[in-house]
């Protein structure tokens, strides 16, 4: 197994506990961490493929991605941080009273 | 590449974005000082950048294809007709009404959509691909909790938590490409040879992390959850404005990456009965969901999902005529899903109407609302005489070629999925009417004013609407010119 094998494992491995965590955790909060795991796995293959490529373009725009996950981690929090004011919880599931009004 | 390049030339090209990015400044420092009539100046100071925007789009058309900024965006005639759709879609949102709290925020963030909506329907390379789609979806996330109340937090919350899993699935996609084609620029020639000699399963696996990015932003199943309580929840006029903006803008870019990725028909991926499949799906789901709804706000979100089923019909052809038709229905839906949400919401300002039984009799106190929402919902079930009727027929018209030319059976299925779905969704659609003229009014119901403006921007909706159907030909005949060379 070379570097790179190696390497592109990890992320698959990075990104799959990423997905785990948003579908198991009920944590807002914690599906925001699962969610900034999924994008280091893809950082971590930009970076890794770079290096069989010529120029920079996989590196730049891992700092693209590092970018806008800084932005969404911001809205994010700010929009939590507002259900839980309301609702003095970050649990989605017993955020749901649009639901219910419904039925 | 090492010398430094003058950024000028490009710029000029792109004058409209530059503008939008101007006036989002501008906003920010009108904002922060003037104090009276805020909220007039401000809306008056967007609209005519849009207006200025559009302008200049329409008179530099055609376009002479040209990639700028070292070929990651494209100015053409197909981005040029997204962009005039766009900034219109804003120009319309603002008529509906004057955000009176936090306008300044209100307005940027109108802005900022239409901005990244703009980029992302010139994007020929994932970088700006991502940072626009992020711009619009950011600012969506923002403005659909815009009501400022519990119900609105919840549907925003709801709304980021899928969005942020999509982009993250979006982002993990593209590394998976730069990893087989060692390029992010997907109108390359090496994307397209590399894809080609590549038998890895990962485009397949690659392909459709990116597709559900897409799908998310067009409120196609499986990606459409957050549809319903996001436009429950939601003040009108954002509704009005995410329904369209955001989802054309998903179409736009859906277009070019399936496109991109079909390889001219040689990928190992079937797209063409990929995005039927969607596409009968999405039409299915949101018909049969929407026959349930009793809030008419919760009815249109499950109707505007099938109404994506749809502009996917007409991608799911991949020839022209398909997605010409597509085009044609894009504007069509953008008129007449304003039409129905303005409507809505100049009901809603007189009254709070959670439920269509509470529409009974209203047609008699207020005329030119009522049937401005009817001549909304007979376009959206695709009858004449108004343009949804006009759209639905070119859109199956260009199945029905695409089948007796290819011989697909599943463009068939399409093709009869779709017209069994017009006739669903006339139950739904004429209940609202059927409360707003044939109920008895309630006794003691006050007559509704409606304001001249909010009476005006129905009218001419409602005349775009059925003048589409009277004369399709000139806008046809401007999508006909429009080229899909990759």
């Amino acid at each position: 197994m070379t570097d790179i094998d190696f390497l592109f494992y990890l992320s698959v491995l990075l990104f799959c506990c990423g997905l785990l965590i948003v579908f198991t955790k009920k944590n807002a909060l914690l599906i925001l961490m699962g969610i900034e795991l999924m994008l280091n796995a893809a950082n971590l293959n930009l970076v890794v493929f770079n290096r069989q490529q010529a120029g920079l373009d996989g590196q730049l725009f891992a700092l693209f991605v590092i970018l806008v996950a800084v932005c969404e981690a911001v809205v994010g929090i700010a929009i939590i941080l507002r259900v839980y004011h309301y609702y003095k919880s970050a649990v989605p599931d017993r955020v749901s009273e649009l639901k219910e009004e419904n039925r | 590449m090492n010398q430094p390049v003058s950024m000028i030339p490009d710029l000029l090209q792109i004058i409209p974005e530059v503008l939008l990015a101007g006036s989002v400044c501008l906003t920010l420092l009108l904002g922060l000082f003037v104090k009276k009539n805020r909220s007039v100046l401000l809306a008056v100071v967007a609209a005519t950048v849009f207006i200025v925007a559009g302008i200049y789009i329409l008179t530099s058309w055609p376009h002479k294809p040209e990639e700028i900024f070292a070929g990651t965006l494209r100015v053409d005639d197909f981005s040029a007709f997204f962009r005039v759709l766009f900034l219109a879609g804003g120009l319309l949102t603002l008529f509906i009404s004057l955000q009176k709290e936090n306008a300044t925020e209100y307005v940027i963030l109108i802005q900022a959509i239409v901005l990244g909506a703009c980029l992302l329907s010139m994007s020929m390379h994932f970088a700006t691909v991502l940072v626009s789609l992020e711009l619009v979806s950011l600012c969506s996330y923002i403005l659909a909790g815009f009501a400022f109340n519990k119900p609105s937090s919840e549907g925003s919350m709801k709304y980021f938590l899928m969005g942020t899993v999509a982009t993250a699935c979006l982002v993990y996609g593209i590394s998976l490409i730069y990893g087989i084609s060692g390029t992010l620029n997907f109108s390359s020639s090496q994307f397209v040879d590399a894809l080609m000699q590549s038998k890895s399963v990962m485009i397949a696996v690659a392909a459709l992390l990116i597709l559900a990015a897409l799908l998310f932003k067009l409120a196609a199943v499986p990606f459409h959850l957050w549809a319903p309580d996001v436009y429950q929840s939601a003040p009108t006029p954002v509704v009005a404005f995410l329904s369209v903006v955001p989802k054309l803008a998903g179409l736009a870019l859906l277009i070019k990456i399936v496109l991109a990725f079909n390889l001219f028909g040689r990928a190992t991926v079937d797209w063409r009965m990929l995005v039927a499949g969607i596409s009968i799906v999405s039409i299915l789901a949101g018909n049969l969901s929407a026959l349930a709804q009793t809030n008419p706000k919760r009815m249109l979100a499950y109707s505007s999902i099938a109404q994506a089923g749809f502009l996917l019909a007409g991608v799911a052809t991949l020839d022209p005529t398909g997605i010409q038709a597509a085009l044609f229905y894009a504007v069509v839906f953008l008129l007449m899903n304003l039409l129905a949400f303005t409507a809505l919401h100049l009901f809603e300002k007189w009254k709070s109407l959670p439920a269509m039984a509470d529409f009974a009799g209203l047609g008699r106190v207020a005329f030119i609302p009522a049937f401005a929402l009817t001549m909304a919902l007979v376009a959206l079930t695709g009858l004449p005489p108004t343009a949804g009727f006009t759209a639905k027929l070119f859109l199956f018209s260009s199945l029905w070629a695409s089948w007796s030319d290819s011989g697909s059976t599943i463009m068939l299925i399409l093709f009869i999925a779709g017209l069994l779905n017009t006739v669903i969704a006339l139950y739904f659609y004429l209940k609202i009417p059927y409360y707003l003229f044939l109920k008895e009014t309630p006794p003691g119901t006050a007559s509704i004013k409606i304001s001249i403006t909010g009476n005006f921007l129905l009218l001419i909706l409602v005349i775009a609407v059925t003048w589409l159907f009277l004369n399709p030909g000139l806008l046809m005949g401007w999508i006909n010119r429009i080229t899909f060379v990759l």
